[in-house]
């Protein structure tokens, strides 16, 4: 493993090498030190009940807790975010698959998870052919694996619910992993992450403020179009901005694909939170698990990610790529 | 539109809304794939175990019904009972299999509960206040999820290593269902690890399966269920003086 494998998978000292990262994390620690402050303004000055304050302060409880695991291994290096991004895809996945009943499909439950490990595989390795395979084999393989019970009855809903979640969170979600092979990784997962959460704020805030037509009631009867529309106009120049300086000087760093990336990130963050919206409108729920107090399950929190990432990676990647310099197949390339 | 697809049938887990402590605690806990893994390996452990420091023998292994639902009920003088029996079952039974055990001992801490859910599967049995409707629950769990239970009617470990009177609960699980109860006795976990030593010893064990009974048609009231109490007891008895002369 070459010197600067070594520095980008658990270089922490590297930390803070950036701008945007200092930035952003400084923001995030403001932000959760104000925001007690903010609730006891808020809930003290609406008169609130004690049900609603005491669901304000879970929910601060729980994003102190979010904050450190999505920080800490950011900060720490390539090989603690990918480990971290797999744990997401793990815990995503395990939510969907006992919300759908997926789970009692034993084979087709094992195969996406091995199609996780591998995809985490190809990420830790860099290994960018490996990794774009994994997709079509991993169909393959479910597909295959579906016919192991020897039962027609239901192969097409068992094959097509374990496609369907190794495609959000094995491969969408694994994106976000594989972004880490960027020696500069570290600013860009902190915008996006950053992007899509103020992106959620924005559109609630301006739906609670200008919102009167509903955007779509049957999927999601809170959101409103002024809310869609207002989180687009608010978080496409704050992104486009960040992205400016992660990108400086290159292909993308242009004022047209800065907003074009911009407006990709609000607008498939929504689409995301629609996503899951539709899956438990579906399946009657109101949300995926009881894990996080306050939020519901990790997939109600970090559902507008699962999209983002996908896009976001090829949009990337069609004008700079990622991991440029970064020697490939770290792991599996060595010579025998 | 208005040719909309006929919907999938979606079923979510039965704990779907639980917290994990809760779920970890609840009679509608079902496992998934890690927690189907940690069964397996556990018991597969144990099973080695029992065969190499308790030269475990296990008399009418093929008394067992091929698949659930099915109820195991035995006599109970150690904590290595419900372990010894879900050993005795194949890797193909253990799946669904659940041992009922006491909630003030294994579910009383969130360290327990969490264990004793992961690694053994178990069920809690709430004996201060177990409304009827706790048996209610598992006597619908056993049929809907063609479910094995492990249960020891007599209550609790004998101190004594005689048996206890079984208690009727066990009729409330299965009486007007064809769920089959397979009376087991056990021999010589009393020795190996009575209630008041905290380490086993390396005692043979003999564990003996009867013939299935049913209650198809024994009534579900309060005469049925001691009935069936009553006719579990003798055979289990049976079971363990025939095995203890033999």
């Amino acid at each position: 493993m070459s010197q600067v494998t070594r520095e980008r998978l658990f270089g922490f000292r590297h930390a803070f090498d950036d701008r945007v990262t200092v930035v952003l994390t400084l923001t995030a620690l403001i932000l959760l030190l104000l925001a007690p402050l903010l609730i006891f303004v808020v809930t003290r000055a609406a008169n609130s009940t004690s049900d609603k304050r005491k669901e304000l302060w879970d929910r601060y409880r729980s994003w102190i807790w979010l904050a450190l695991f999505i920080l800490i291994p950011i900060l720490a290096g390539a090989f603690w975010t990918i480990l971290g991004v797999a744990t997401l895809s793990f815990l995503c996945y395990r939510e969907y698959a006992r919300i759908t009943g997926l789970f009692r499909e034993r084979t087709i439950s094992l195969i996406v998870v091995i199609g996780i490990l591998f995809i985490t595989f190809a990420a830790l390795d860099n290994w960018y052919r490996l990794f774009v395979a994994l997709f079509p084999l991993t169909v393959a393989l479910i597909a295959t694996g579906g016919l192991i019970p020897d039962q027609p009855k239901g192969y097409i809903q068992r094959v097509g619910l374990g496609v369907l979640g190794f495609a959000l969170f094995g491969s969408a979600l694994g994106n976000l992993g594989y972004m880490a092979n960027d020696w500069n990784y570290r600013p860009i997962l902190l915008l996006i992450i950053f992007a899509v959460e103020l992106n959620d704020i924005f559109a609630y805030i301006c739906g609670y403020l200008f919102g009167h037509r509903k955007f779509v009631p049957n999927t999601s009867p809170n959101k409103t179009v002024a809310g869609a529309l207002g989180a687009i106009v608010l978080t496409t120049p704050l992104f486009a901005l960040g992205a400016h300086f992660v990108w400086f000087g290159t292909a993308l760093d242009t004022p047209v694909r800065l907003l074009g990336l911009g407006v990709i990130v609000s607008v498939v963050g929504q689409f995301g939170d629609l996503m899951l919206s539709s899956i438990k409108r579906d399946l009657g729920l109101k949300d995926t698990a009881k894990l996080i107090p306050g939020h519901g399950g990790i997939l109600d929190r970090f559902d507008s990610l699962i999209l983002v990432a996908p896009a976001m990676f090829h949009y990337v990647n069609y004008f700079v790529g990622f991991a440029a310099g970064q020697p490939q197949q770290i792991f599996s390339g060595w010579e025998i | 539109m208005g040719n909309l697809m006929e919907p999938w049938k979606l079923e979510p887990a039965r704990d779907t809304g639980l917290t994990p402590s809760e779920r970890f605690r609840s009679v509608r806990r079902e496992s998934g794939l890690l927690e189907s893994l940690a069964h397996h390996v556990c018991f597969s452990m144990l099973r080695s175990y029992f065969a190499i420091a308790h030269r475990l023998t296990i008399i009418g292994r093929d008394k067992l019904p091929a698949h659930g639902p099915f109820v195991l009920a035995a006599n109970h003088c150690s904590h290595l009972d419900a372990l010894i029996l879900g050993a005795a079952l194949t890797p193909r039974h253990r799946e669904r299999a659940f041992p009922i055990a006491a909630g003030d001992v294994f579910f009383q801490s969130n360290v327990t509960s969490t264990f004793s859910a992961i690694m053994l599967n178990a069920l809690p049995m709430w004996r201060k206040n177990c409304g009827p409707h706790a048996l209610a629950d598992l006597r619908r769990k056993l049929q809907e999820e063609k479910a094995i239970f492990i249960i020891f009617p007599e209550g609790g470990r004998s101190r004594t290593g005689s048996m206890m009177p079984f208690k009727h609960g066990l009729g409330m699980l299965v009486a007007q269902t064809n769920v089959p109860v397979v009376p087991c006795g056990l021999v010589g976990t009393f020795e190996a690890l009575p209630p008041h030593r905290r380490l086993p010893q390396p005692v043979a064990i003999k564990l003996v399966l009867g013939d299935a009974l049913q209650f198809a048609s024994t009534a579900n009231d309060r005469t049925g269920w001691s009935q069936i109490a009553a006719q579990v007891e003798s055979s289990v008895g049976d079971l363990v003086t025939q095995s203890r002369t033999a």
